[in-house]
């Protein structure tokens, strides 16, 4: 049985339908990232996972209990907001003590589960800080903390990054991870970043206007997308014309090639661009005169120059190209 | 331009201290020395100063009843603004902000409405339906309270304001903290400065309130005051003086606890791990 499972959802703001007929399971100790650009109802989905707001129509059960209809608090879900949540007005301790002092825990046990908390984000030294006192990722450490204590039965994480700067976001996502595992936590992880939810899912749900493109493992999404857009949303695509039809080819299944290879298709070239072990070609193709981008290691191609002409090799062809 | 700023700095606070100060300083000369402006020189400046007056109007049987009646008006109104005032501006900004406008203007609605016209409407209009508004002491709050709605809504709407209140009230919820914990655990304690100073503020309106309390007859301290200047003018005046030190020593008291407080943004540390 799945830990959570939305069936049917929909959720309308008006006209608009901000969650259509959403249907996906969460199985126990998993994590599953909702990805998709801004505004196709991500957070709507967490939303109404987590009690913020009440589906129109469909259901949402937990571990098989309808839970439509219960409160927020009554849900035992953690979460971990996109801006800093923690309360100005308590110490990290009292911080990350505030779900199990809602419980009624006892102090002596709420000291020791704080304490067993502060180790497992390894911020053992701030707990008598307040959180204006600790940076960012500090902050959502303590936050993570704070929603982990109350060993809540699905950990909800609403862009819980979005606010950190580059290398603070790769440390804390990869702590995410690692915490998420280690206490087995069953996960909704929202996130626009693709990066994010790629190299930290065991499932990864993409999403655009409200409607579910394709649930799979990362790898699963990448390689074999279902649809046009979850093509072009999660990696690079280009679009190439082979047979008189219209197919999208990752960068790096296209090959620049020197000489007309048999299968080669001719261009000029438009730009190079050096990216350390890595060089991306811009070529125009003469069929179309589309734009297409090719990756490959800087270990070739060093004579090539902007405006010759050159071949272009398709070794891999995504998908056909939805109109 | 710095030195021109500086150049102006000393002029300008020496003229609007004065501007404060040298009031004060009358009103305690008035109240307080019982030597007439026309022989006050060099020699005279220190000479029968007493608190008599302020003693004998301390101590007459009238002065406390109205004292004691304006204290318990103001904390009763101040009770009664937060009552409504806490929960509607919580609303307006988790639920709706439309109707933020809205509650502006009628927030206002003391400044536009003259006390005689509000004192005349109420007491036409409550009069045989609810007379105790008429009658008692007590009928005195809900009009009180009208008067500090402009700056208790605004003062609350700042603080409510300064609040990321959507994502902390979320965060309570989530973490199993009903509605009524919320509040007590998360959201007053981060209101607790705007709450004391609309408290303090509110109180300040209702121990100062005189057109309202004189057209409904009730005896409160500023119609007492009033009564009382007739009969010992520098007694009024050092009660007068009285009120204003201890309405400052209650500003500084609340300048304090706003810098203690954490939530206080002068004291935005920022440690980088």
């Amino acid at each position: 049985m799945s830990q959570l499972e939305f069936a049917h959802v929909t959720k309308k703001y008006g006209d608009l339908e901000a969650l259509s007929s959403f249907t996906l399971s969460i199985e126990e100790g998993e994590l599953i990232s909702i990805l998709g650009p801004s505004g196709c109802g991500k957070t709507t989905a967490l939303r109404v996972a987590a009690g913020f707001e009440k589906c129109d129509a469909g259901q949402l059960t937990m571990n098989g209990q309808d839970i439509s209809a219960v409160p927020p608090q009554k849900r035992n879900m953690g979460m971990v907001f996109q801006s800093y949540s923690l309360f100005p007005h308590l110490t990290v301790a009292e911080n990350i003590g505030f779900g199990l002092a809602i419980r009624k825990m006892d102090k002596k046990k709420r000291e020791s589960v704080v304490s067993d908390m502060l180790d497992l984000v390894r911020l053992v030294d701030v707990g008598h800080r307040y959180p204006h006192q600790l940076s960012g990722g500090q902050q959502q450490r303590v936050a993570l903390a704070r929603a982990l204590a109350v060993e809540p039965t699905v950990l909800l994480l609403d862009e819980p990054l979005s606010a950190l700067d580059a290398k603070v976001r790769v440390e804390v996502r990869e702590e995410i991870r690692s915490l998420q595992k280690r206490t087995g936590t069953t996960t909704l992880f929202v996130t626009h970043d693709q990066d994010e939810a790629l190299t930290i899912s065991d499932r990864v749900c993409v999403m655009s206007n409200g409607v579910i493109q394709q649930v799979g493992t990362p790898r699963e999404v990448y390689d074999n997308p279902s649809t046009a857009f979850v093509a072009t949303f999660i990696g690079e695509t280009n679009l190439a014309v082979i047979g008189g039809k219209e197919v999208l080819v990752r960068p790096e299944h296209t090959r620049v090639v020197s000489d007309a290879e048999p299968d080669s298709f001719r261009g000029i070239v438009q730009s190079l661009s050096f990216a350390g072990p890595l060089k991306t070609v811009v070529v125009r193709m003469s069929v179309d005169e589309n734009l297409i981008r090719a990756t490959m290691t800087n270990t070739v191609g060093d004579d090539w120059t902007v405006g010759q002409e050159i071949g272009v090799v398709f070794d891999h062809v995504l998908r056909p190209a939805d109109h | 331009m710095n030195k021109r700023r500086t150049t102006w700095e000393w002029p300008v606070i020496i003229v609007v201290g004065a501007f404060f100060i040298v009031p004060m300083l009358a009103m305690t000369r008035f109240a307080m020395q019982r030597v007439p402006m026309s022989l006050l020189g060099r020699d005279t400046i220190f000479s029968r100063w007493t608190i008599r007056g302020l003693m004998n109007t301390i101590t007459d049987e009238k002065f406390q009843p109205a004292f004691f009646l304006s204290v318990r008006l103001g904390i009763v109104t101040v009770l009664l603004v937060l009552a409504l005032l806490l929960p509607t501006v919580l609303w307006l900004h988790l639920r709706a902000m439309r109707w933020k406008m809205v509650a502006e203007v009628v927030s206002l609605l003391a400044y536009v409405v003259p006390p005689i016209a509000l004192v005349v409407g109420v007491s036409g209009a409550y009069r045989d339906t609810v007379p105790w508004i008429v009658s008692t002491n007590y009928g005195l709050v809900p009009l009180y309270a009208i008067l500090c709605l402009p700056f208790a809504y605004r003062t609350l709407d700042v603080g409510f304001g300064a609040l990321d209140l959507h994502t902390l009230v979320n965060a309570s919820r989530s973490l199993g903290a009903s509605w009524q914990q919320t509040f007590r655990k998360v959201l007053i304690p981060n209101l607790w400065t705007a709450i004391l100073t609309t408290s303090f503020l509110a109180f300040a309106v209702v121990m100062g309130e005189f057109a309202i309390s004189s057209l409904l007859l009730k005896r409160t301290l500023p119609t007492y005051m009033v009564e009382a200047q007739g009969r010992e003018p520098q007694g009024a005046m050092g009660v007068a003086l009285l009120l204003l030190v201890l309405t400052t020593v209650l500003f500084m008291v609340l300048g304090r606890v706003q810098k203690k407080s954490p939530t206080s943004s002068s004291q935005e540390i920022r440690i980088t791990p």
